[in-house]
């Protein structure tokens, strides 16, 4: 038999059977070596450390863009604002030790005598004015919307400045907790992917294209050091994964659980759950661009049909119990909200008013994007048979994130009648939310601007008057009655407030969770 | 040789290129607005329009593709909406993660379907084959994200011995490889069985035998030998499709791989993003293909590149 040796055409000179092998061999190695890691550690974090699993990725540690509930709690602490909302939505004083109201539309604020950056140089008051123009000059930015105007800054010393509105801003001390202050020279109008933070850890690794971070204590904090040296921030997109991570130890805390990981969770040895009311209202809100005489304009037909809504089922069997029905126009756990009254079920009544309101035979487009909240098909697939038990045709129609729904709200895609949407804001303040959704009016609406059409001049105008209201009591008055009106207006099919939910390892104490999702990494103790 | 090297190249080129002006025209027919995915909840129309003259959304197709072109050709695939970032730095944090469990899987399969491939024709249509036959057909019956979470459960939670998630230690590349392999394992053995029972059937392996050849070298060297090819075909093209990103696996277990990535950059239409990922994967792709066509040889000694049979 003839050997056929054969020559690889470029490179040195090696026979057609030893590079074969050579890449069996190669091939058994790669295969191979993940087994060696068996061996290893499986992944849990250690004694000192907490690891922490996020459902979205942390892009940066700067909440220009980037601010959602969990992503809070690692941003804060890394970068800190001159105030925080703290316990009952209270807010706090971190960078400043003086935050108060001297002048209707001025503050006066003194910054923290020795607060400093993790480099060692002070916290200053050129700091906090540029980090409010960077904030103004970000397109798009989720926190300058929040404030009705952004203030401006007059140093008067070293450590002392006023910050100055055209009207008043009576709720300034909260809405600044989330403008998080970078040295100036650093600061820009967009994300900050690094540099230096004056919280109570620094960041020792980041991959914002996985959304890992390490962090360890600052060794420069000029408050209490933090009880945890060592904290991993992990990207787990998945929720069964996060949960699967917290049962095997290999995560301490994952947040923003849906009810049906809760209840995986729940009682399992290992695993503790925290649970507050939340500060975010998921509704069915009305779309209220109808032309004058259709049925849904008239606010008769809108209460008829929130008749048909069985809401205690809605939360007992669909979402599991993890919510409230709302029994507000925002959540109750918002400072300055009030009752306003529930939601009934009684469907004999919707039949016998919508029947009366010549609404018998009406038909109802129900539109919402996935995950807008948890279990929202279900939800929106019961809503669909109660609507059917009273008569009403109701169609679904649901869209994928990132799609067309912002074109459809704004009534540009096509008609509608119920929009399935939540709304939160982290102010901690009901006037926020109550701007932001009822706060509509005629010029917003020449460009699609209000929530869901909802343009009411009058409402809107004394919106602004309690909001600009700088005696609480009277503003708190003022809130009120203007939230009962808004009521009556019925702009919801139903609404519900979901519970805050995190899941925790029972070695990690003293977490603290917030009504507005997040809690103080710092204070987080590690048992054993 | 060279010239061969130089169309395959030349080649290669123009399938990138026009995979990625099929993407770059697709995702923007497709609906949805970067801009409303980039803006915060309830973005005025001011804030969309600001963003989308930010990004160059708002000039007409073609213009936008001019801009493209001229970018590419000096390496800039321009600026991830969501990460604000680079977008081919974003890509390239994750192509390791991509390029570490492609090549475990694929090594991992050949490792098990070419013995058991070979095993399975030696045995055709016997009852030990039967037992192996289920094997595979089962092993093509899992949907991977069953067999993830089966493997997750068992050895994540139940017996904890590895990760549950990410690719904290090397421990974590055991469940998402073991996962992808199955699959391709059962794929690639039955491959090899058919190719392997056609091989052992040949004229020259029953003179060979009559010659005396021991059954190892007429298995390995002479029936093997001819089979190279077209199993080397199909683990090529398995692999290059691992690299554009095993999306399930990724999810089950948090991997942080380009596959995940490209559906985030869809969720939130962010061009930069699947235009980056469509190039760096393509590239790796057409790679693998070129790297396969260019092994032949070594495999086949009669094979000569470039020149028709």
């Amino acid at each position: 038999m003839t050997r056929i040796e054969t020559r690889i055409p470029f490179g040195p000179a090696l026979s057609r059977r030893s590079v074969l092998r050579l890449g069996a061999g190669a091939s058994a190695g790669i295969a191979l070596a993940p087994l060696a890691g068996c061996a290893g550690p499986t992944g849990a974090p250690g004694p000192g450390a907490i690891s922490l699993g996020l459902n979205r990725s942390l892009v940066s540690l700067d909440n220009k863009l980037n601010q959602f509930d969990a992503a809070v709690t690692v941003q804060r602490a890394v970068r800190q604002a001159l105030t925080r909302i703290g316990k009952g939505l209270r807010p706090e004083l971190v960078l400043a030790d003086r935050f108060e109201m001297t002048e209707p539309t001025a503050w006066t604020v003194r910054l923290r005598r020795g607060a400093r950056y993790s480099d060692g140089t002070p916290v200053t008051v050129k700091d906090v004015s540029t980090a409010l123009k960077m904030y103004a000059g970000v397109n798009g930015s989720f926190i300058v919307g929040l404030f009705p105007e952004m203030p401006t800054v007059e140093p008067v010393d070293e450590r002392t400045f006023r910050l100055h509105t055209e009207r008043p801003v009576p709720i300034l001390d909260q809405l600044m907790a989330n403008i998080l202050i970078s040295p100036a020279a650093a600061n820009r109008p967009g994300e900050l992917s690094g540099g230096v933070g004056s919280g109570p850890y620094v960041v020792t690794s980041a991959n914002s294209g996985t959304g890992e971070y390490s962090l360890a204590a600052n060794p420069r904090y000029w408050g209490r050091r933090p009880a945890v040296e060592r904290v991993r921030v992990r990207f787990v997109p998945e929720e069964s994964s996060r949960v699967v991570a917290v049962r095997s130890g290999e995560l301490d805390v994952i947040d923003t659980i849906t009810p049906d990981s809760a209840e995986q969770l729940k009682g399992l040895p290992g695993v503790r759950l925290d649970r507050t009311s939340g500060t975010r209202v998921n509704q069915l809100f009305f779309n209220f661009r109808k032309p004058r005489g259709h049925p849904l304009a008239d606010p008769r037909v809108r209460e008829a049909l929130s008749y048909a809504i069985d809401g205690e089922s809605l939360v007992r069997d669909v979402l599991t119990g993890s919510a409230q029905q709302a029994e507000g126009v925002v959540p109750l756990a918002l400072k300055g909200s009030v009752r306003t009254g529930r939601y009934v079920h009684d469907p004999g009544k919707a039949r016998k008013r919508l029947a009366a309101l010549g609404a018998s035979d009406l038909k109802v487009k129900i539109i919402w994007e996935s995950g807008e909240f948890p279990a929202d098909t279900s939800v929106m697939e019961a809503v669909l048979e109660m609507l059917r038990a009273v008569g009403v045709r109701a169609t679904l129609q649901q869209f994928e994130p990132g799609g067309d729904i912002l074109q459809w709200r704004q009534g540009r895609r096509g008609d509608w009648d119920v929009l399935g949407n939540g709304f939160s804001v982290p102010t901690g303040h009901a006037s926020t939310s109550l701007q932001g959704m009822y706060g509509g009016t005629p010029e917003k609406e020449k460009t699609r601007d209000t929530y869901q059409g909802y343009v009411f001049p009058e409402i809107a105008a004394r919106l602004a008057d309690a909001s600009s209201e700088t005696d609480e009591k009277a503003r708190n008055e003022k809130l009120a009655a203007v939230q009962k009106r808004i009521w009556d207006t019925r702009p919801c099919l139903w609404a519900f407030v979901p519970d805050v939910v995190l899941a925790r390892r029972t070695r990690v104490r003293d977490v603290g969770l917030l009504q507005l999702n997040s809690y103080d990494l710092a204070a987080v103790r590690l048992e054993g | 040789m060279t010239r061969y090297l130089i169309r395959r190249l030349g080649q290669s080129v123009l399938t990138v290129f026009l995979t990625l002006s099929t993407v770059f025209v697709l995702v923007r027919m497709a609906p949805g607005d970067p801009a409303s995915a980039l803006a915060g909840p309830n973005p005025t129309s001011a804030d969309l329009a600001r963003i989308r003259e930010q990004f160059g959304l708002d000039r007409g197709l073609l213009t936008q593709y001019g801009v493209f072109l001229r970018d590419l050709f000096t390496g800039d695939l321009g600026t991830s909406y969501s990460f604000h970032a680079p977008a081919l730095d974003v890509v390239l944090d994750r192509v390791p993660y991509t390029i570490t469990l492609s090549l475990s899987a694929i090594a991992l399969t050949a490792l098990v379907a070419v013995p058991l491939g070979v095993w399975m024709a030696r045995r055709a249509d016997t009852k030990r084959e039967l037992g192996a036959n289920v094997l595979t057909i089962a092993g093509q019956s899992m949907p991977d994200f069953w067999i993830g979470v089966m493997l997750l459960t068992v050895f994540a939670v139940l017996v904890p011995v590895l990760p549950a998630s990410g690719f904290t230690t090397w421990g974590g590349l055991v469940l998402p490889t073991v996962t992808v392999a199955i699959l391709q394992m059962a794929l690639i053995s039955r491959l090899v069985r058919r190719e392997m029972v056609a091989a052992l059937a040949s004229p020259y392996v029953t003179v060979a035998r009559s010659r005396g050849v021991s059954t190892r070298a007429l298995t390995w060297r002479y029936a093997m030998g001819n089979s190279a090819i077209p199993v080397l075909t199909a683990l090529g093209t398995r692999f290059a499709a691992m690299l554009n990103g095993v999306v399930v696996v990724e999810v089950v277990f948090g991997w942080p791989g380009v596959g995940s990535l490209v559906v985030r950059a869809l969720e939130t239409r962010d061009y930069p993003l699947i235009q980056a990922t469509v190039l760096v994967t393509a590239a790796l792709a057409v790679l693998v293909q070129l790297l396969i066509d260019l092994a032949y040889p070594l495999l086949d000694p009669r094979v000569r590149l470039g020149k028709a049979a």
